[in-house]
């Protein structure tokens, strides 16, 4: 009797710690975090007047680069630094049913900007614990003319 | 062995206790996130209660040097839950009540330092402009034993704001109001000085008011010249409402009363700005709402209000100072939960919801003290066009509503400050008739008609307009007519006799689409009616006593007397149930409309809007085949059950035809309109300045000629589908029929419009030329899938196909339209506000002119 009750009482010791430690761990893993942060998205035309464009984003994870689905949600789409592109850009609704952010704008006016400009910033909401990395591909940049001019698009993560 | 087994028995259970023990204790822990704790409060309730909410959340002042407060024990408490709680005044400063000082504009003697409350205590300043003669400075929380109630006269503006500061029980654990000094307006009212309430101002002093518990909660003890006694305050300790009609945040809100002006309230909606632009037939309108914060500690600002019933909003921007941030349409759901979770996070953020397709709640999270936040929502809807009108509908305030017993999903109507207990899922707040609300609208339309305007008028509201061109008008608001409480309803009839049919298309990369407006033909006018069953339903409920029940009497009246001797009429009446002229309709004799002008003109306004009473009345006779049935239903449509009643519609309405006509200054009209098309009849408004005799004359012009029925069409080398409404609807004369799809082809064609009139088939030609680049606008899409999400939301009030809403969503999202499924969300990431997230403010609103508060309001 007495050896069974202690070892009993010793299995009690044991293991509720481990499963109280197990329970908050499933715990943690179960409800990740969840903040919000922004992204800057550049565009550098060179020596052309920057008058359109359009690029997708994404979170991918490393290495591969597989898209990290439902690892990040917009929710905000703010204009640029430049005069010409300081109203909100638009989104595409239907890409975005598909979980794809498409960001689009255009300005017919004159003052258009040159180089290096932050031409939108996006807000989102990170899910996970783990940082994303981003994927931006330049669907297109056009002048006034809608003519297509070679461009580099790159983003800088805010906090 | 009895006893291993019992022993082993203990011991067993007592591993499981341990073990359960320790689960619980683990799924207690926070999550190991970003995210604040979770406040129940926000998910409580869609408008949060600002009357109880400020008791029940800590609210984090500055920092202040104070000694660490007693343990709870220190601050007893009685059996019924009385706390007592204890203010040390410092020796040598007696009269702590008699020397409490209400500090005026100028140099009026500053609070001096206290500090080291022993005990919680807690201290409420609420500053409320009371009265012409003064203003009361009292506890407010339960019993007090010191002679704590003071009148005093303060010398605000012109010497007629009052300021009044209270004390209160524990749980007020901040204070409420309390500034002195100009109070001032909203910054419009000239003459007034702004000045809100400050902790920088003069010494601020705040005490500790929670012990260990709770070390972040201070109370500010400006203004209170509290010196040398011991005074024990006896406060409850349960959380307590605010008195009715003075909740406030708990700080200091400009507040300011004018000479010969109503009583003026704190408000977070400053200002409503509307902007349309009219072209053809559809508009494209801009709405901002600027939400600013007149308190002194962050607000979360919660405002339900109208839109035109087919409105597609397919825009919301969000603009914080320069920076002006698109919104994201997503599911409701997720948008409400990210809200949440940026709300608790502190982040700026807003959130607009569909409550019913005329109705929508926004929500803007942390405004900080002062600061103003922008929301701009645009969309696009038709006009609706009778005999050579249009008609342009802005509506300014949502109507109280009355739900039916056990209902919870409606829209409850209740006084300032009684959040929570309509026990509706979403609330409207509103203003007493003695109290006003800085918020006021601007609105300008500019109409491209196209062709010549011949008339403009404006019934409801004081306007200026201008002429640039004999198609084109600009018009404006009148500024002495800014107030929100009635629906802006603007008509301008176009040149010539009757306006042809008329192709409208659209092409993107999602396909053709495109909106017919259909009139019926000329002829149909020079045709007679069929004898008529009339049945008159007239809504005798408390929101239609005074002006509205009057207007519908003068209806009804005018009506009856144009009966002819073929016809037959009942008339019902109905507020918490329904009853009738008689078991059966009556031939109208001379006799009989005699009758029924008596039984009409018994009738009064009261009790509650069972309008399913009516609509079983109505409905659920015998048809006389002989003649054509028409129930003529007159209302506010003060309902929050609208599904209810559109579902009773569909099943009972048989060979009736529905004829709504809305009675008030801001009826709801999107369950008139609904009734109607559901009805396969029409609607007419009748505002409490325009002739109930003339809508009447109109409505019986309508129906004295036959319709075009069985209406199909012949869309020639056009592929036509997703064709909404599915079925198209009697065409009346004067009154045309907006008809919207997706279509196939780029060539020239003509459509056939065929329908029948008694025996004769009507034929009517539609030449369409679909590269015609004049006849296209960027809207159709928007009209399109709105229109297709009005119809399957319509069909879901009658129909269970449980893959409606999935539907429903679907468009709404692809289109990135406002539905019931859907929601817009905007954050701004790239800050986070200090704090969590303030406390909750609904925006009050005025009930509509000519409604009566004390009927339709619960208090």
């Amino acid at each position: 009797m007495n050896k069974i009750t202690l070892i009993i009482l010793a299995s009690v010791c044991v293991i509720v710690p481990v499963l109280a430690q197990q329970s908050e761990q499933d715990y943690s893993t179960a409800q990740p975090g969840v903040r919000f942060a922004p992204l800057h998205i550049y565009i550098d035309s060179g020596n052309s007047n920057l008058a359109a464009y359009q690029f997708e984003v994404r979170a991918v994870r490393e290495p591969p680069l597989q898209p990290a689905a439902g690892q990040i949600k917009i929710v905000g789409v703010e204009g640029g630094r430049h005069e010409a592109f300081k109203e909100a850009p638009y989104y595409d609704p239907a890409a975005l049913a598909n979980d794809r952010i498409i960001i689009a704008a255009f300005n017919t006016g004159r003052d258009l900007p040159t180089d290096r400009t932050r031409i939108t910033t996006i807000h989102l909401q990170i899910i996970g614990d783990a940082e994303p990395q981003y994927e931006l591909k330049l669907i297109v940049a056009a002048d006034a003319d809608g003519k297509e001019i070679p461009a580099e698009i790159t983003f800088e993560k805010g906090e | 062995m009895k006893k291993k087994v019992l022993i082993a028995s203990i011991l067993l259970s007592l591993i499981a206790i341990v073990l359960v023990c320790s689960f619980i204790g683990c799924q207690e822990r926070p999550a190991t996130t970003l995210q604040q704790p979770a406040d129940e409060s926000s998910e409580r309730s869609t408008i949060a209660d600002d009357s109880n909410k400020p008791d029940s959340e800590p609210i984090v002042w500055a920092e202040t040097p104070t000694e660490p407060s007693k343990p709870q024990q220190d601050a007893p408490e009685d059996e019924n839950g009385i706390g007592i709680h204890q203010v040390l005044v410092e020796p040598g400063k007696e009269r702590l009540v008699d020397s409490l000082t209400i500090l005026g504009p100028t140099g009026t003697p500053r609070p001096e330092v206290i500090n080291r409350p022993p005990v919680p205590q807690d201290i409420r300043f609420s500053l409320k402009p009371e009265s012409e003669e003064g203003s009361e400075l009292g506890v407010v929380r339960g019993p007090v034993l010191l002679p704590a109630k003071k009148s005093v006269k303060d010398s605000m503006i012109s010497g007629r704001s009052v300021a009044k500061y209270e004390w209160s029980g524990r749980d007020g654990d901040r204070y409420d109001g309390g500034m002195m000094g100009g109070m001032g307006g909203y910054g419009r009212q000239p003459g007034l000085v702004l000045s809100a309430p400050r902790r920088s101002a003069g010494r601020t002093v705040y005490y500790d008011t929670e012990p260990m518990s709770r070390p972040d909660r201070r109370i500010l003890a400006e203004l209170v010249n509290v010196t040398a006694d011991e005074v024990w305050v006896i406060a409850k300790a349960e959380t307590q409402a605010v008195p009715a009609g003075e909740d406030t945040p708990g700080c200091g809100a400009m507040l300011a009363k004018l000479p010969q002006e109503e009583k003026e309230i704190p408000l977070p909606l400053k200002h409503t700005d509307v902007k349309a632009q009219i072209c053809g037939y559809i508009a494209t309108v801009d709405v901002t709402q600027q939400f600013h914060n007149p308190y002194d500690e962050k607000i979360e600002a919660v405002y339900v209000f109208p839109l035109p019933q087919n409105a597609a909003i397919n825009e919301f921007i969000m603009t914080i100072g320069e920076r002006r941030i698109r919104g994201i349409i997503r599911e409701r759901k997720e948008a409400e939960k990210i809200y949440q979770q940026a709300r608790r996070q502190g982040h700026v953020a807003s959130l607009l919801t569909q409550e019913r397709p005329n109705i929508f709640t926004q929500k803007v999270a942390n405004i900080e003290p002062c600061k103003e936040i922008d929301i701009n929502i645009k969309y696009f809807n038709t006009l609706a066009y009778v005999d050579g009108w249009y008609e342009f509908v802005f509506p300014m305030v949502v109507g109280p509503r009355f739900n039916p017993p056990g209902f919870t999903d409606g829209l409850g109507a209740v006084a300032r400050g009684k959040a929570g207990i309509s026990g509706q899922k979403t609330e409207v707040q509103y203003l007493k008739p003695s109290e006003r609300s800085g918020h006021d609208i601007s609105l300008a339309v500019d109409i491209d008609a196209g062709v010549v305007i011949e008339q403009l008028v404006c019934t409801s509201h004081v306007i200026n307009n201008s002429s640039p061109a004999r198609d084109k008008r600009t018009v404006k608001l009148s500024s002495l007519d800014s107030i929100p409480n009635k629906d802006f309803v603007l008509r301008y009839k176009v040149a010539g006799k009757t306006v042809k049919s008329a192709l409208v298309t659209h092409r993107d990369e999602r396909g053709g689409f495109f909106t017919l407006m259909l009139y019926p033909p000329d002829n149909l006018s020079y045709l007679k009616r069929a004898p008529m069953e009339m049945i008159f339903v007239l809504d005798c409920s408390g929101s239609m006593s005074g002006k509205p029940i009057a207007k519908a009497k003068q209806a009804i009246t005018r009506a009856l007397k144009k009966l002819q001797p073929g016809d037959t009429f009942q008339i019902i009446r109905f507020s918490n149930n329904a009853s009738k002229l008689g078991p059966n309709p009556v031939p109208a004799t001379p006799k009989n409309i005699r009758k029924g002008l008596a039984y009409i003109e018994s009738l009064r306004g009261s009790g509650g809007t069972m309008m399913i009473e009516g609509i079983k009345a109505a409905l659920d006779f015998a048809h006389d085949p002989k003649r054509f049935r028409l129930v003529s239903f007159m209302t506010d449509g003060y309902i929050g059950n609208e599904t209810e009643i559109l579902a009773a519609i569909h099943q009972r309405l048989g060979a009736s035809r529905i004829f709504s006509f809305g009675v008030g200054s801001s009826v709801n009209r999107y369950l008139l309109d609904r009734m109607a098309k559901l009805g396969k009849g029409a609607v007419a408004y009748i505002g409490l300045d325009n002739s109930a005799g003339q809508v009447v004359d109109e409505f019986y012009d309508r129906i004295s000629h036959p319709a075009l029925a069985d209406v199909t069409i012949d869309w020639g080398n056009m592929q036509v589908t997703d064709m909404y409404p599915n079925r198209i609807p009697d065409l009346f004369v004067g009154r045309p029929v907006i008809l919207t799809g997706r279509f196939k082809g780029a060539s020239s064609t003509t459509i056939h419009v065929k329908g029948k009139v008694g025996d004769m088939t009507q034929d009517i030609a539609i030449a369409v030329n679909l590269e015609d680049s004049a006849a296209t606008h960027a809207g159709i899409a928007c009209v399109w899938a709105r229109k297709k999400i009005e119809t399957l939301g319509s069909q879901a009030a009658f129909d269970t196909n449980p893959d409606l809403p999935g539907e429903i969503k679907q468009v709404a999202l692809e289109y990135g339209l406002m539905s019931a499924y859907t929601a817009f969300i905007a954050v701004d990431s790239s800050r986070k506000t200090a704090g969590d997230h303030g406390i909750t403010v609904a925006v009050p609103v005025p009930v509509p002119d000519g409604v009566r508060y004390d009927t339709t309001v619960q208090n």
